[in-house]
This record gives C-alpha cells, sequence and structure tokens, in this order.
C-alpha cells in the first residue's frame, strides 16, 4: 500500500472529511464502473455506489490494514451488486439457475428480445450491445459478476478470489459456466455474424 | 485431458491466465485436434464480440453526479454519527474526572428518571373529543405547534377518525451571534436542519453580523457544508462566510474541493476567485495542487474557469 494513501486512510479514520473524499475520488470511478456494467442502469449504478461508500464510511474505523484497501473496498463493491435489489418495479432481472436446453437456444434469445417493454428498447433491440447486455444480465449473480470483473473490468482470477472471497477454482468455475452459457445464448447471433 | 479441460485450458489462455507449462500442453493439443482449434475460434469470437460491446462507459457527469448524492447522504451520516458521539461523549465526560463524578452520579440519575419517566411511566397520551382532558385550549395553548399528523383510522365512514401528532413546543431565544450558546444553535441548525432555507438563514445571520467571531468548530461545520450539502444556495452561502476566516490549508483545501468537484460552475468561480486572492495575498500552493488545477479545472467546460485557472496558475508561478 502506498504511504499516501494509508496516511488518507489513517486520517480519513480519525474523522478528516478531506481525507476520505480523496479516498473515495481514487476508486469512486471504478466502483461506479463495475455497478453500471452489473446493473446496467443509471440509477440503480448510483445507488450501488453510494450504498458501498456508506458501507466504507461506516467500516473504515475496523480497517486494520491486513489487506490492500482497494481488496477491502471492491470486495465491499461485489458483496453490494450481489445482493442488489432494484427500487425500480417491474424491472426484468432473468437468472437462469440451471443448464439451457439444447433444443431451446433460439427461443432463449427470442425471450431476450422480447422481455424489453417501452417503444423506444424494442428500438433499440436491434442493438446487438443491447442483446450481449441482456444476455450477460441471464447469468446467474455470481456467474455476472465475475463476467463483468474480468471481461470488462480486467481483473486477474486471483484479485476476484480476493474481492470474492473466495477460492481461484471457484472464480474460473463461475468464469467457465458464465461464457458457457453466454455461448448458448449469443450462438444465433454468432452464426449470423460468420 | 479431456477436451472439456481442453476447452478451460482455451479459456484461461485468452485471458493470458494459463500457466507456461499447461500453454505448451495446449499448443501441442490443438495441432492434432480439430474440435479444439474449432472451440478456440469460438471463442475468440465470443470474447471479440462481447469486447466490442463494452458499452454503458461512466461519463463524468454520471460521476458528478453521483459524488453530489453521495456528499448529500454522506452529510446525513455524519450528522448521525455526530449526534449519538456528542451525546456519549457528554456522558462519557461527566466520569472522567473524581470531582465530577458526584454531579455525573446526580446528572445520569435525574437523566435515569427522565427517560423512564418518558418510555416507562408516560403513557402515550390518548384523547376523544369527549374527553375532559380535550379542550382547544389544553391542545393549542402555550405556543404548542403540531406537527407530524399520522392516521392510524383515516375513514370517517363510521364518524370517526383517529390520528396521533407531535406537538412542538416553541423556544423563543435572543441573543448576540458571537453568544456561544447562539452560535451553538446556528452551528447545529446548519449542519441538520432538514429545511435548506433554515440552513441557508443559519449561515447567512452569521455573515450579515460584520464583527462575528467564528471559532474552530463553526468553521469545521462551515467546511462540512461547503463541501457536502446538497443544497446550491446553502453551499454557497458557507463558501462565502468561509471566506472571512484567516486563510490556512484547511480552507484552501476546501476551496481546492470546490474547484475541482462542485457541480455549480458560480460556486466553482468563487473557490477560483478565493484561491487568486490568496496567491496574490502571498499564500502558496504546493505542487500537487497546481497539478490537480492544472489538470482539472484547465478542462473545466466553462471557459471562464478555464481562462481564470491560468490567472491562478501565474499569481502561484
Amino acid at each position: 500500500m502506498e504511504l499516501a494513501e494509508k496516511e488518507l486512510i489513517i486520517k480519513a479514520q480519525n474523522g478528516d472529511t478531506i481525507a476520505f473524499e480523496q479516498l473515495v475520488y481514487n476508486y469512486d470511478r471504478a466502483v461506479l464502473s463495475i455497478a453500471m456494467r452489473y446493473v446496467r442502469d443509471e440509477d440503480d449504478a448510483k445507488d450501488i455506489y453510494q450504498e458501498v461508500f456508506i458501507r466504507v464510511f461506516r467500516g473504515l474505523k475496523k480497517f486494520e490494514f491486513r489487506s490492500e484497501f482497494s481488496t477491502w473496498l471492491f470486495r465491499i463493491t461485489t458483496n453490494v451488486c450481489l445482493t442488489f435489489k432494484s427500487r425500480k418495479k417491474g424491472q426484468i432481472m432473468v437468472s437462469i439457475q440451471e443448464e439451457f436446453d439444447e433444443n431451446q437456444e433460439g427461443s432463449e434469445t427470442m425471450d431476450l428480445i422480447s422481455k424489453q417493454r417501452s417503444p423506444e428498447e424494442e428500438t433499440l433491440n436491434n442493438d446487438l450491445g443491447l442483446l450481449i447486455g441482456n444476455a450477460v444480465d441471464s447469468l446467474t449473480t455470481r456467474q455476472r459478476i465475475t463476467f463483468v470483473l474480468k471481461h470488462y473490468e480486467g481483473y486477474k482470477i486471483r484479485e476476484i478470489a480476493e474481492m470474492l472471497n473466495c477460492k481461484e477454482g471457484t472464480v474460473k468455475k463461475y468464469l467457465f459456466d458464465a461464457v458457457k452459457n453466454l455461448k448458448k445464448k449469443l450462438k444465433p447471433l454468432n452464426a449470423l455474424q460468420s | 485431458m479431456s477436451h472439456n479441460e481442453f476447452k478451460q485450458m482455451i479459456q484461461l489462455s485468452l485471458y493470458g491466465e494459463l500457466s507456461d507449462d499447461k500453454q505448451k500442453l495446449l499448443i501441442a493439443h490443438l495441432e492434432s485436434c480439430e474440435e479444439c482449434r474449432m472451440e478456440l475460434e469460438h471463442q475468440k469470437k465470443i470474447m471479440t464480440l462481447i469486447a466490442d460491446h463494452k458499452n454503458l462507459e461512466v461519463n463524468e457527469d454520471l460521476l458528478k453526479e453521483a459524488r453530489l448524492q453521495l456528499r448529500g447522504a454522506l452529510r446525513q451520516e455524519r450528522n448521525n454519527v455526530h449526534s449519538f458521539n456528542s451525546f456519549t461523549n457528554y456522558i462519557l465526560q461527566l466520569f472522567s474526572t473524581p470531582p465530577r463524578l458526584a454531579f455525573g452520579a446526580v446528572s445520569v440519575l435525574i437523566l435515569g428518571i427522565i427517560i423512564g419517566s418518558i418510555f416507562m411511566g408516560r403513557e402515550k397520551l390518548i384523547v376523544n373529543e369527549n374527553d375532559p382532558k380535550f379542550t382547544n385550549a389544553s391542545i393549542f395553548e402555550n405556543d404548542l405547534r403540531i406537527s407530524n399528523i399520522q392516521f392510524i383510522d383515516s375513514d370517517p365512514s363510521d364518524g370517526e377518525i383517529d390520528f396521533t401528532f407531535d406537538a412542538v413546543k416553541q423556544v423563543h431565544f435572543k441573543g448576540n451571534v458571537n453568544d456561544p450558546k447562539v452560535q451553538s444553535i446556528l452551528t447545529y441548525a446548519m449542519l441538520n436542519d432538514q429545511n435548506p432555507g433554515s440552513r441557508f438563514n443559519s449561515i447567512n445571520v452569521m455573515d450579515s453580523y460584520g464583527k462575528v467571531t467564528l471559532d474552530k468548530d463553526i468553521k469545521d461545520a462551515l467546511i462540512t457544508v461547503t463541501m457536502t450539502d446538497n443544497n446550491q444556495g446553502v453551499r454557497r452561502e458557507a463558501l462565502k462566510l468561509l471566506g472571512r476566516i484567516s486563510f490556512d490549508e484547511s480552507v484552501k483545501q476546501t476551496y481546492l474541493f470546490v474547484l475541482l468537484n462542485d457541480s455549480s460552475s458560480a460556486l466553482r468561480i468563487e473557490a477560483l476567485n478565493a484561491l487568486i486572492e490568496a496567491a496574490k495575498s502571498g499564500h502558496s500552493l504546493n505542487q500537487k495542487d497546481l497539478d490537480l488545477v492544472i489538470k482539472q479545472a484547465g478542462q473545466d467546460n466553462n471557459n471562464y474557469i478555464k481562462l481564470k485557472s491560468k490567472t491562478l496558475l501565474q499569481e502561484y508561478n
């Protein structure tokens, strides 16, 4: 841990408002980015962001430098993401807990398309990015957070394991399953592209 | 080793997280296995497709908005902690020195009686219109203010409704702005009052009185309000009053914070002007602060700030 950061943490632990704000600003972009890619909604991402830093504020005095501050912070971030419940009523957060039936791949993709509600969203269905985003949304929460941290944020498997407080093997399993599920979801697209 | 294991190794290889030994093993296997070569191509396509659609980047406006909301939430959080700590510290302080022990014991006893009377001894006042206790005079006399009306039964079909309310007594206080008691109440209000108008007025009365003496607690409160209040007018008023306090490191850091983070360009301009004035009076910024100003204020979307930040740099150089 850099000395400057350690000083900031100690100052913040002693109630220094400016030090705490500085600490927040060192990491908040990364936190918001994870939240944004996890929930794919600005308001929900801001809710996660706020919850993360309120928990950091409450827990900072108990932080004893046994791990990197960033590891601790991102562990909080992943926990908040995993337990996050959107305040938006009617929002569809698909979670596929079971294996897909190989014969239903086409209809799974169609399901993702038909889950859009507003006319604007209907128009956006043609957007490949949205379709991919919906496919990512359909992963289980743990598959989704590991996928986001690995593929979008570029963290190492070891780092993700620290954040999720689990073994590297478990993270690999989530990633294998996530990619396997996405491949199934996006297979019709892939065939279309090639 | 099974195909499935090789498929997993392919994924790790694409992440760049496969050990050298396993990488060699995989390369050797790929040379002889068409199924795994196809899997490699398929995984590459999927990953490219996903990487090409890394949408939903964090934009500056969203980040600013999130920061502003966080400030408000933290302000509330600090107030809660502050109120609790003040109370516990006060109680602990009563026991901190032996001569105070007796006084402390008596105070806690009195406090216990009060709390007891509130939570145990006193039942909730339940009255109805026929009750002799209920008269307009008894409820509304002595400047009692009625607030927080909560309906238990708001259906008047049977001719009756049921509700609770708080009867708050207003306290009239008259004193000099420099009186510590007055300042203590105003400081509490600027930090805690839910009404932005009251927070604004609490600062404004101190600002309007030219000869006001501000102690460290008020300064700290003003810094907190300047940095965290979610109302722009309140932040501006606090920033203005802060300008009357002698310039030091904490004031400088507050100006820098506002200049670099506040969503209001008017406040950023005021902070920048205050820093320029301080520079003219001989106060210095360290290189790290100057670098921050160069990097962020120089990119501000407000042209005046961009130009003025150059003036600030000239003054400090």
